[in-house]
């Protein structure tokens, strides 16, 4: 039975493998797996070169192949007669397909190693279900994670926008993005990574589904899945995590009997069990501003609506966290706080708990009770608080002033300091609940102490 | 090749594919359920579901030549053998045990990278033909750089 490409496309999302025979200039069949055959257009797929393998000089010589490609759901399977037509080395189609194999390259720490040489396009001759492959009918698809029909677009949009317009905070912006992202999509776990040019990472402020372990989880550009995403600036979905990283170790073991040395592989943030991941770049104009994140235990979660829709969302959030980040950069609209008069510290009405704080120099970091805290620049505003708030007793601070102290070492533009403070809020609450940073308003923040803190550096 | 290679070329577990070519070179294939050898893989007898394999029996009828690749689904250790079809014939019911196996053993495999048993036993399976190749070339197909390369 003839069946349309465009009719089978739950085949192309590389959830079962495809396998692909060729044969040489004699006759000679081959036959291997190949992850995924990617679809093009109704009359066209495309598979990807990444070593130049017997298939591809089966290609040269003879340029015709037969794949059989499966639906991941019914697990129907389908015979297509193909005819090979070019190599892309560069475009939007060599462009998508190699974000995928560089994500999982990266990911499996064969950066580099594995990756794509060239897309290889064929025209579709023939199209044809396998009569047979399953001893009882195919049970019918159910309706899917997909939401078309049962919510407008434009509801969507609507829903998302309003919550972006209505967070009075980067973080409740955030939060509230991720809270409508469970509620209009069932996205159950997901999180916002912010971009830190001063150190070339991302660094997750917000998650739901995750418990609060994910805040503070930090990638560099570049590396694994998310970090990928955020380098070439490009949505990322992938449908059978699993079978992908089967792939990608099998080829970082066949290459580790070479010479090169190969990175640690990088654990994946969030569930350990995911199969399926959307990862959308937040971008305005060409400025990183991190990456929105979406994990399930169902390889078949994500689809193409909401790839393509979630790309537009995208937009606004990104444009929704630059905003918020610009307004609470905004010098606070009261008299700093530097200038008010030192409140006495107030004594306690109980014995207080101790807390050991020790700032590590080298590694620019703080442990408390020695177990990490935080690092980097929150570390250091950290640092720079409690050790006024001991010296003088001070407890209420200014964005303003933390932002024109050098010895912080804030970016001079785009410090992204409410971020930071989300962020050293988080870890506070995670690792030392009884030191909290609170907000007092736009551009002010309190430290607030119900123990006995004990400063050291190393 | 190794004995331990051809020990797990011939493990329960495998996936099994086939391909052929027509005269014209026109390949095709098919997915296969078993293998086995009675001489240390000199030659290798794979079984293919009748349901799903016409093209195939049609083209080894023309051409006679076979490429069979086996992978272990967990970890994509594969091995391909290409050769020369020396019987194809519908399979036996003494072998039909073997081949129930074989797709039960798979089954299990693929239940456990979370593809559900029930799922792997709807496959056609049965009755198969049986095609015996005499193994000219064995060649390693793990994913990575060295896939394609002839095993001596």
């Amino acid at each position: 039975m003839k069946v349309r490409v465009s009719d089978i496309r739950r085949c192309f999302q590389g959830v079962v493998p495809s396998m692909v025979a060729t044969a040489d200039g004699r006759g000679v069949p081959n036959v291997v797996y190949v992850s995924q055959v990617y679809f093009v257009d109704d009359r066209h797929v495309a598979l990807s070169c990444q070593f130049f393998s017997k298939t591809r000089r089966n290609l040269d010589e003879n340029p015709v192949a037969c794949a059989e490609v499966m639906d991941p759901i019914t697990l129907q399977a389908y015979r297509l007669k193909l005819k090979f037509l070019r190599s892309e080395r560069s475009g939007p189609l060599f462009d998508t397909m190699s974000l995928r194999i560089d994500a999982i390259a990266s990911h499996t720490g064969m950066a580099g190693v594995f990756k794509l040489i060239a897309a290889d396009v064929f025209e579709v001759l023939s199209a044809d279900l396998v009569e047979g492959y399953l001893m009882d009918a195919p049970v019918d698809a159910p309706a899917g994670a997909s939401l078309d029909g049962l919510r407008t677009e434009v509801r969507g949009l609507q829903w998302v926008s309003d919550r972006i317009n209505r967070a009075t905070s980067l973080e409740s912006l955030l939060s509230g993005v991720l809270e409508a992202l469970e509620e209009y999509f069932t996205f159950s776990h997901t999180s916002v990574l912010l971009h830190d040019e001063a150190n070339h990472r991302l660094t997750t402020l917000a998650s739901r589904g995750y418990g609060r372990s994910g805040i503070g989880a930090e990638v560099g550009i570049g590396e694994g899945l998310i970090g990928t995403v955020a380098r070439e600036r490009r949505l990322l979905r992938l449908s059978s995590l699993d079978a992908d990283l089967r792939y990608g170790r099998a080829i970082r073991r066949a290459a580790a009997d070479g010479s090169r040395m190969l990175q640690e592989e990088i654990p994946l943030p969030g569930l350990p069990d995911a199969q399926s991941v959307l990862a959308i770049p937040l971008t305005v104009g060409d400025r990183l501003i991190g990456v929105i994140a979406a994990e399930d235990r169902d390889p078949m979660r994500f689809n193409e609506w909401h790839e393509a829709y979630l790309e537009v969302l995208a937009n606004q959030i990104a444009l929704g966290i630059d905003r918020m980040i610009e307004r609470c950069d905004e010098p606070a609209d009261t008299s700093p706080a530097i200038d008010a008069p030192a409140p006495l510290p107030a004594k306690p009405a109980a014995p207080r708990s101790r807390r050991r704080l020790t700032y590590y120099k080298h590694d620019d970091a703080i442990f408390v009770d020695d177990e990490y805290l935080i690092r980097n620049i929150p570390a250091r505003i950290l640092w720079k608080v409690l050790g006024e708030s001991t010296r003088t007793g001070r407890t209420e601070f200014s964005n303003r002033e933390m932002r024109i102290d050098p010895s912080l070492g804030l970016p001079p533009v785009k410090d992204n300091f409410e971020s930071r403070l989300i962020l050293l809020r988080h870890r506070l609450q995670e690792k030392c609940p009884d030191l909290q940073i609170v907000s007092t308003g736009r551009g002010r923040f309190a430290l607030r102490a119900d123990a006995v803190i004990e400063m050291s550096e190393r | 090749m190794s004995q331990s290679r051809n020990q797990r070329c011939l493990e329960p577990g495998l996936s099994v594919l086939v391909g052929t070519a027509d005269a014209a070179g026109m390949p095709s294939c098919c997915r296969g359920i078993a293998i086995s050898t009675a001489d240390d893989l000199q030659t290798i007898t794979v079984y293919v579901p009748v349901a799903t394999s016409h093209e195939t029996i049609q083209n080894v009828g023309v051409t006679r030549r076979v490429a069979v690749t086996v992978t272990h689904p967990r970890d994509n250790f594969a091995t391909q053998f290409k050769g020369s079809a020396v019987e194809a014939r519908l399979a036996r019911e003494d072998e039909a045990p073997f081949v129930r196996a074989r797709l039960d053993a798979f089954a299990d495999v693929l239940d456990r990278i979370g593809v559900p048993r029930r799922v792997t036993r709807g496959m056609a399976h049965w009755p198969a033909f049986a095609v015996t190749l005499r193994v000219d070339q064995t060649f390693e197909q793990t994913p990575g750089p060295n896939a394609g390369r002839p095993i001596a």
